[in-house]
């Protein structure tokens, strides 16, 4: 503490220590919707990926190979439209749109609100898919189990190391359009080792939407994440 | 770009740790930030001095602390110089793989707090002294 006399007043100085995470509020609403999610038995993915890496499309055919053996719901994070929420709901799966108005990204806050709106029955399965962007939705927890970091094909094999904060985070990296690799110089390898290096445990799967290619790989891996859930095993 | 909000949060946190000293003033915070905590610093400084204007902690300093990621082996210890923005594969010296410690901070990690006392009174209170 230190004092001196400013305006003709004293003024004291103190050191005011704190060591709070920047995230502490969003964080504790986190905790919470994964409180929720846990005793509801519910695998809650948060999907990331930069706009037009394929999710919904992704979620469309993940949906029409699990809706009949797993309760299924969908959050669609967009800045604008009604869109995303739509198509999945045209497969009879519920879904509910979050129009960010302009954020870059989703908070607790905003996904606990829509789950309130949304009215979900009992779900094995909640995806949350993030608005697209590999930055922002990095640093927060939306009580999520974990993150699923999308790269696609187009994008560029160097995607993992330009966005390390991600895909360090992600326990799935999925790379998607694989239908296009005879048209791009990207390679799969690679991205598995730059994947691998920035997080060693992270499963790796490389799909095509159009094709179907790995399709069935990645709803195992979901099937896989749903059981240790259920059984309190670590996932993966 | 979300390190408006960021800076937003800082700045509550730091004025719910000083709630209840009375009138004053945050002269400066420091956080620590990390390499993949997905934040830019300049980006982030130049959003505190937006959202702490025209309040009363106008002109804090933000100081940021950056901690960077190691890249470590686990026979052969840190590796060392890894340049900024890349990632070694193995280990240069026994081929292993590496691991990944630290860089995901993001925290607020204290503040200086300039309390404004009572003018002193007719009857004439000490001046402070100053101490550590």
């Amino acid at each position: 503490m230190s004092s001196d006399e400013r305006d003709g007043r004293r003024v004291t100085r103190d050191f005011v220590r704190i060591r709070k995470s920047a995230l502490a509020a969003n964080d504790r609403v986190a905790g919470e919707l994964r409180d929720r999610f846990r005793d509801a038995g519910t695998l809650v993915l948060n999907l990331v990926s930069a706009p037009g890496s394929g999710k919904t499309t992704l979620l469309e055919q993940t949906v029409r190979r699990l809706r009949d053996e797993l309760s299924l719901g969908v959050l669609e994070g967009d800045v604008a439209t009604e869109l995303d929420a739509e198509r999945i709901r045209a497969l009879g799966v519920p879904a509910r749109q979050i129009v960010t108005g302009g954020a870059c990204h989703l908070e607790s806050r905003i996904v606990r609100r829509a789950l309130e709106e949304a009215e979900f029955p009992p779900l094995d399965i909640l995806f949350i898919e993030n608005v697209g962007n590999l930055v922002c939705p990095t640093s927060y927890d939306l009580g999520e189990d974990f993150k699923v970091a999308l790269v696609s094909v187009p994008e560029g094999d160097d995607k993992p190391f330009k966005y390390p904060g991600i895909f360090r985070r992600a326990l799935i990296a999925v790379v998607t359009k694989v239908d296009l690799l005879p048209h791009f110089s990207f390679d799969l390898d690679r991205v598995r080792e730059r994947v691998a290096t920035l997080n060693p445990a992270a499963r790796f799967v490389a799909v095509s939407s159009t094709t179907g290619e790995g399709v069935d790989a990645w709803c195992d891996l979901l099937r896989e994440a749903l059981a240790a859930k259920r059984e309190g095993r670590p996932w993966p | 770009m979300h390190e408006m909000g960021i800076a937003l949060e800082i700045h509550r946190v730091c004025r719910e740790a000083v709630a209840g000293r009375g009138p004053g003033r945050i002269e400066k915070v420091r956080v620590a930030v990390g390499e993949l905590s997905a934040i830019e610093p300049d980006l982030l400084r130049f959003a505190w001095e937006a959202v702490t204007r025209e309040t009363t902690d106008e002109g804090a300093a933000l100081e940021i602390e950056w901690h960077r990621t190691e890249q470590v082996c686990p026979s052969c210890g840190p590796v060392p110089d890894r340049a900024p923005g890349t990632w070694l594969r193995l280990c240069p010296s026994c081929g292993g793989p590496l691991e990944l410690r630290g860089g995901t901070e993001l925290e607020v990690l204290d503040l200086v707090f300039a309390a404004e006392d009572d003018p002193p009174g007719p009857g004439g209170d000490e001046p402070g002294e100053e101490s550590a």
